[in-house]
């Protein structure tokens, strides 16, 4: 059982169990920072996450929260700092640290000459342990089973973001890292979504870093808040505590981007 | 080795399923029957011998490593890395645990196994129809030099992919990487030509590297110097493509 105290120990990146015992964050990232030759980018990003966090990542168009979600999962180098996953630097030990972590950055890609069934295929063959139905039921439960030997190219944009999210959890992963993982999704889908992340977290103790524009989704999905803006995480919480002082995250939001502008 | 492997078979799967592969092997039959098509013109019309059974693989071969093959190399190269780079779609591997050098060995290594298969359909079928429709006798040494020259084309196909690979991931576009593939190859044949000479240096001499085998008499130093010619392009454009790979921003 995780202590009340990790309300209190935000900034200090230290969790302890029930016993009193300090445990290592699933994630962890240590002044991270990337320019572009724009000069935009991220600057001395310091975050972590505990086990069974969902943490939500906001920010404004350009702000940074691709950049920082490419390099947290290899797709970017970093001018400097690391990003530790599960203990192990995804600079240095990528294949250690990407064991156990799934994702969708940016968009949702898939091979589109490719049935939904055979792209899972594709990604199954790099993991020991994940069989026919284990691919099948990732596909019930992301709501395509029934397209899973239909040609991906003829996908709309919702149902290619629903294998996306498929391909995500498939390996059962300690860590899913999603950027806007409900674009594209219908009302249904969205609400479904949020439902899965949630049991997933709940059950699994699966721990989530999440992008998203859509600020009430984050209210009711993520447990921690985390605000980049310009590049700087301005600020970081959890939704409890945010809701105990703003009537809503968006308020939150508006009000901590606004005092960062004027600083 | 697992990823590795995992990744070697995803490759194939993925040029299969595009159809491709397909396109180049019709390709090849169509020039196997228009070679045997020239062969018949020539014997009627000049009243020439022309080809007996075991020569005429080595004449489809002579045709098809100097024009169809190098074609789906190219082909095959830009479609595994700068085809995936353009749709967005290599990010899809770059996330998995897999690292970037088992990638890239995976996929240099699908693209030498196409070339293999390329190479051994059209030895098959130009075997078997050089046996059909051309006299002369057949022996188990005229056959073994078939097929030595088809397996030692593996080698400058290799070099080649290795360059259109480098390539590959120094320009961003696959048409900008498919005309520059052409032009470097017809520019190379133009100077092989002007500078017979010098012919060694130029990359698309090494596809008639099988035709040092067939001499009555090998030449060893030649057959070592083009060689050690080919593994050194081919180890230069490995670590640079390699190097322009690991180093990508996606």
């Amino acid at each position: 059982m995780i202590l009340k105290v990790n309300v209190k120990c935000l900034s200090r990146n230290i969790q302890i169990n029930s016993k009193g015992i300090q445990m290592q964050p699933i994630l962890e990232i240590k002044g991270l920072s990337k320019l572009y030759k724009n000069g935009r980018g991220i600057k001395d990003i310091n975050l972590f996450l505990n086990k069974g966090d969902i943490y939500g990542f906001l920010g404004s168009n350009g702000a940074g929260k691709s950049t920082a979600m490419k390099i947290m999962t290899g797709l970017m180098k970093a001018d400097s700092g690391d990003v530790i996953i599960f203990g192990h630097s995804v600079m240095s030990e990528y294949e250690k640290a990407m064991r156990n972590v799934g994702c969708i950055i940016e968009t949702a890609e898939s091979y589109s000459s490719l049935t939904a069934y055979e792209n899972l295929r594709q990604i199954s063959r790099y993991y020991s342990d994940i069989d026919i139905k284990r691919i099948e039921e990732v596909l019930d439960i992301t709501g395509i089973l029934k397209y899973k030997n239909e040609i991906v190219r003829n996908f709309s944009l919702g149902m290619k973001q629903r294998l996306g999210i498929a391909s995500a959890i498939l390996s059962k992963p300690k860590l899913i890292i999603l950027d806007e993982p409900l674009n594209g999704l219908d009302v249904e889908g969205m609400v479904s979504m949020r439902n899965l992340f949630k049991r997933l977290s709940e059950e699994e103790t699966t721990t989530f870093f999440i992008s998203s524009h859509l600020i009430h989704d984050v209210e009711l999905t993520c447990n921690r808040v985390g605000i980049i803006h310009e590049g700087k995480l301005i600020s970081e919480d959890y939704t409890v505590d945010i809701l105990e002082n703003h009537s809503t995250l968006e308020n939150y939001f508006i009000s901590e981007v606004d005092s960062n502008g004027r600083a | 080795m697992a990823e590795l492997k995992a990744s070697f078979i995803n490759e194939i799967e993925k040029v299969y399923k595009k159809k491709k592969a397909l396109l180049i092997i019709i390709l090849s039959i169509f020039a196997i029957v228009i070679g045997q098509l020239v062969v018949f013109g020539f014997r009627f019309s000049m009243g020439s011998r022309g080809t007996d059974r075991t020569e005429f693989p080595l004449l489809i071969l002579s045709m098809f490593a100097n024009t169809i093959l190098p074609l789906f190399t190219i082909l095959v190269s830009i479609d595994i890395f700068a085809g995936e780079f353009s749709q967005n779609t290599m990010k899809v591997v770059l996330i998995r645990p897999a690292s970037r050098i088992k990638l890239f060995t995976s996929k240099i290594a699908a693209i030498v196994f196409f070339i293999m298969v390329n190479l051994l359909v059209v030895m098959v079928l130009s075997i078997i129809g050089g046996i059909l429709f051309n006299p002369g006798a057949v022996t188990f040494t005229k056959v073994f030099r078939v097929i030595l020259s088809y397996l030692v084309t593996v080698f400058p196909m290799t070099a080649a992919a290795l360059m259109i690979v480098f390539l590959a991931n120094l320009l961003k576009s696959g048409t900008t990487t498919f005309f520059i593939c052409i032009i470097i190859l017809v520019v190379s044949k133009f100077l092989e030509l002007a500078f017979g000479s010098f012919k060694i240096l130029f990359i698309t001499s090494m596809f008639s590297w099988y035709s040092h085998w067939m001499a009555d008499k090998l030449q060893a130093s030649v057959l070592s110097q083009e060689f050690l010619i080919m593994i050194a392009l081919s180890l230069m454009f490995f670590t640079a493509g390699f190097y322009l790979f690991d180093k990508k921003d996606i």
